[in-house]
């Protein structure tokens, strides 16, 4: 119901907010944020309410570590507890009386550096550790992050469904193990009296308060590592594991190294966290770190909105916030109006302890209705106006093509030789000893009909698949066992033949990841920002503007939008980009005129023309004879896995068999 | 006895076991072969199933394990008790595919998996508040009639789970090969779009396959409750991930290789927990997944990993 007392325009204060600039209300919004949140305790001053916000702090710190997983990388972990656990008993064991060896002088270092101390009993010295509260932190992150790579190292290399019930299992075990060991944990009745952290001499207690601002600092850092990951070299090589694992390895991502990298950070988040939950718990059981509470963090984050920094903190304080403060009150409410209509169940109704059945609720509804969250991670961008489709913001055309796109230019000579190859697929031999040399600078066409083994060539040249038997040799190297990133390090690059970029990433970001192995930044260096990382990240951005901008005005008044959302030629285009950032020596193209009118095909023809023309050495498939003819110095003819002719295009183009293979066999006698 | 003897009827235990996840087995990999999903709810239709086995028994005024019933009316009692079971679970199943399911048909990434574990929760809960989180005992009319051979006693219920079990599955296998819905549906499980471009009715084809998985968890379910005399809102946790392994086991997707990978559960769940400790089985079993998965992703009988690019 829209009131009507309210005179001034509709909108209006959208319209002031619009007019503060986006950095500085991100900036403003944050600021109000931290305000509250410090403030918080100041103004309640209840105690619970303090202890179920530094709780809910907890939860936050999870999901953020978590969505590292899920929601960068899209590996659905269903096991994160485990990794809770593992953190909270390292720290439960390395500051309580649970484990008292003998004294030996071998302790005396650690007593030394105050990690354990001296204590007499009527059996003769033990050792008592009390490893800093403040020093576990980082400890319990490290333990937890190599756990991760533990149990990731096996498990990774699957397709990504395994990995879920993989995670389960170990979710599991963890706490099983925990039973089963009570030498350590002291079993199923749990650790106590660990100690509480202290800090300049002040014993942090069972107060809420402290708890509570070191829950907030450990969000706070751990938003910005999630943010400031998202957006570099590293968060994009998750999202495009994420987006298509294929095309992100075609471009050069180490898929392996890389789904371990957000294994161990989203397991180090939770080791992190174990530590400061147990700290203040100040006991731990097994039953803390059963099943539910993975599916809680699971909950949380899909809640506020998979891969959304924002989105998964306000989701888990939500929810957290929900359990422990509204539930109770609904409850009473419910109970009331019961009375009030004469219900019996409703007065009976206890939503405290069906929060459960809750969660599954929003599980399943935000799966069939809003999937990407309250926040979700990506924005839309408004689509662009018929007036800005047609302005011509620059005329485009590769001769713009900086220098530095194509790298240490082959001169003469073979760059790419394949020698008796044949590929196998069970019964089925998709190449049978294919010869095939490129030399350097050229353009090779391979033609052929449908199912000859054309897409099979180029996807054992970038290593997509196993080569069975022969070699393929690229600017002198064996490239033939080779993996697909390491193939692209060497400066193959391809497109694919049905179309592979990453549909929810922008544009830009799809021909950053193509910049993925010429870049530097690794998790540390995304973390701190460095000078030399913050030059880098710039550079690459201008550098994939000027790519985009050798497409005119196709693609760079598009650079903020989503791949999804582009036509069907432009989607081409971006792919070809993408493919021109990795900095290629030989680039590989799949049908690049597939799909398009005359026009475009035509511009697209010139386009790769210049190309050659800056020293790209290119290997096309293409069923347009036109387009072959203009563009080939030399056409491969395939058919049924075999070579069946070469040469000059006018010379392939009149051989009897190539007519024959084209327009069927019995028509040629005709 | 002998430890020879301990070992064999710790074998005869397993091959009841064995029977049990065979069964559970198959709905994984029924719905796997066709949708290339997890399906986590499977695990507490297995679960919610044992209850409707408990009251179909309880409707026919059998409580706990004191009545007991023989020649026609036991055969009765029971063909009623798994016919009531197997279609509800079925019905379950089919409800679970057409309300949470299908409207996902299409999405990529983990949207159907993360809704197939938040409808597994759900039942889960409605389970345990309605039920509450006590075990419940169960109605089992079968008397306990016992055959001493050797070192190893063999028990009516054995027996009775054996044959029920190899029943169902050459059902199962019947249906599949020699039917024209079950042609559909290995057509469906090697190319969904050649298949529904060849006329077959895909989504009639993944009801199917959720009813007949989901009736097999229901006589897995009822299987439990008469070998266990017992169930609980927490038993579809452990069953169905021993289950899981083994279809992983034997090749998920091949429905031979879930039967296989069933027993070989049941064998090393009871073996294992004999040779080594009980409290240790779920680890035992667990690695052997990892293991699995590690060095023969396709299981025993996997199909080659299509080569679509």
């Amino acid at each position: 119901m829209r009131s009507n007392i309210v005179t001034l325009p509709r909108g209006w204060t959208a319209d002031v907010f619009a007019r503060v600039p986006a950095r500085a209300r991100a900036h403003l919004g944050i600021v109000c944020v931290t305000a509250a949140a410090l403030l918080f305790p100041l103004v309640n001053g209840n105690d619970a309410d303090i202890d179920s916000a530094a709780n809910a702090l907890a939860f936050a710190a999870l999901a953020l570590g978590l969505n590292i997983v899920v929601g960068f990388a899209g590996l659905l972990d269903l096991g994160y507890a485990a990794f809770f656990a593992i953190g909270a008993y390292a720290y439960g064991v390395a500051s309580s009386w649970q484990l008292q060896p003998q004294w030996s002088n071998v302790w005396e270092p650690f007593q030394w550096l105050d990690l354990v101390s001296r204590f007499h009993t009527a059996g003769g010295d033990v050792v008592h550790f009390q490893v800093s509260f403040w020093l576990m932190l980082p400890v319990a992150a490290a333990i937890a992050a190599f756990f991760g790579v533990l149990f990731g190292a096996p498990t990774l290399r699957l397709k990504g469904d395994y990995l879920a019930i993989v995670t389960l299992g170990f979710g599991e075990i963890v706490p099983i193990v925990a039973r089963n060991t009570p030498s350590v944990t002291n079993g199923a009745m749990g650790l106590n009296g660990v100690a509480a952290p202290r800090l300049f001499g002040y014993d942090f207690g069972v107060d809420a308060t402290p708890y509570y601002y070191v829950g907030l600092a450990l969000v706070a850092f751990l938003i910005l590592t999630s943010q400031r990951l998202k957006d570099s070299r590293i968060g994009r090589a998750w999202m495009a594991i994420r987006e298509d694992e294929i095309a992100a390895a075609a471009m050069g991502v180490d898929r392996v190294r890389f789904k371990l990298l957000a294994f161990a950070i989203g397991a180090a988040f939770a080791g992190a966290t174990g530590t400061f939950y147990v700290a203040k718990l100040q006991t731990a059981t097994p039953e803390m770190f059963m099943f539910p509470v993975s599916v809680m963090v699971l909950v949380m984050i899909v809640f506020g909105g998979i891969g959304s920094v924002w989105g998964v903190v306000v989701g888990a304080l939500v929810l957290q916030i929900l359990q422990s403060w509204f539930l109770e009150d609904l409850s009473q409410w419910l109970h009331a109006l019961g009375r009030l209509v004469n219900i019996e169940w409703l007065q009976h109704v206890e939503l405290a302890s069906s929060i459960e059945l809750i969660f599954g609720f929003i599980l399943v509804l935000m799966m069939l209705y809003r999937r990407e969250g309250l926040i979700p991670a990506t924005r839309r961008v408004a689509p662009l106006s018929l007036d800005e489709q047609t302005t011509q913001i620059g005329r485009g055309g590769f001769d713009l093509l900086p220098a530095t796109a194509i790298s240490n230019r082959v001169a003469t000579g073979p760059l790419l030789e394949v020698s008796d190859l044949t590929v196998r697929f069970g019964g089925l031999v998709a190449l049978r000893s294919v010869e095939l040399s490129v030399p350097a600078q050229t353009v090779v066409a391979v033609i052929g009909p449908n199912g000859s083994g054309k897409s099979t060539l180029f996807n054992v040249v970038t290593g997509v698949v196993p080569a069975g038997r022969g070699s393929i040799r690229f600017a002198g190297g064996e490239i033939g066992r080779l993996r697909p990133h390491a193939i692209l390090e060497r400066g193959i690059a391809r497109t694919f033949q049905n179309i592979r970029l990453f549909p929810n990433l922008t544009v830009l970001e799809n021909v950053m990841i193509g910049m993925h192995a010429r870049l530097d930044t690794g998790p540390v260096g995304a973390l701190l920002r460095l000078p030399a990382n913050r030059r880098e990240e710039a550079a690459a951005r201008e550098h994939a503007r000027e790519i985009l901008a050798l497409f005119g005005n196709r693609l760079l008044p598009r650079a903020d939008h989503l791949a999804a959302s582009l036509s069907y030629a432009n989607r081409r285009r971006t792919e070809i980009a993408r493919a021109l950032a990795t900095q290629p020596k030989l680039l590989l193209l799949d049908e690049p005129t597939a799909g398009m009118n005359p026009a475009e095909t035509l511009e697209l023809a010139d386009q790769i023309q210049s190309l050659n023309r800056h020293g790209l050495t290119i290997l096309l498939i293409e069923h347009k004879l036109d387009v072959v003819a203009m563009l080939a110095d030399r056409v491969i003819v395939l058919d049924h896995g075999e070579k069946i002719a070469e040469g000059p295009p006018e010379a392939v183009r009149r051989d009897e068999e190539v007519i024959r293979a084209y327009l069927g066999r019995s028509t040629a006698f005709a | 006895m002998s430890d020879y003897g301990v070992l064999l009827q710790q074998v005869v235990n397993g091959l009841s076991l064995g029977a049990m996840y065979a069964l559970l087995a198959l709905g994984f990999t029924l719905v796997y072969g066709i949708l290339e999903l997890i399906n986590f709810a499977h695990f507490n239709v297995f679960m919610v199933s044992s209850f409707f086995g408990m009251w179909a028994l309880e409707f026919l005024g059998i409580t706990g394990q004191s009545r007991v019933l023989a020649g026609p009316a036991l055969a009765g009692a029971l063909v009623f008790a798994f016919a009531v079971t197997m279609i509800g679970a079925g019905i379950l199943g089919v409800a679970i595919e057409r309300l949470s399911l299908r409207p996902l048909r299409g999405v990529r990434g983990t949207a159907a998996m993360i809704t197939t574990i938040g409808v597994s929760y759900i039942l889960f809960n409605i389970i345990l508040l309605t039920v509450g989180a006590g075990s419940e005992n169960y109605p089992n009319p079968l008397p306990v009639v016992r055959w001493q051979l050797g070192e190893v006693t063999l028990e009516l219920k054995e027996l009775l789970i054996w044959g029920v079990a190899v029943a169902l599955m050459l059902a199962l296998h019947f249906f599949v090969n020699r039917t024209r819905l079950g042609k559909a549906m290995r057509a469906t499980a090697q190319d969904a779009e050649a298949a529904r471009m060849m006329g077959v009715d895909v989504d009639r084809v993944i009801v199917t396959a959720f009813f007949l998985g989901s009736a097999l968890a229901g006589a897995a379910a009822l299987i439990f409750g008469l070998y266990y005399n017992y169930t609980s809102f927490i038993v579809g946790y452990t069953a169905g991930l021993r289950a899981f392994t083994a279809a992983v086991l034997g090749g998920i997707g091949s429905i031979p290789g879930a039967m296989v990978g069933g027993i070989l559960i049941g064998l090393i769940e009871t073996l294992g927990g004999q040779l080594i400790a009980v409290r240790w089985t779920d680890v035992i079993i667990f690695s052997i997944l990892v293991l699995v998965l590690v060095f023969v992703p396709t299981g025993l009988f996997g199909r080659v990993t299509s080569t679509k690019s």
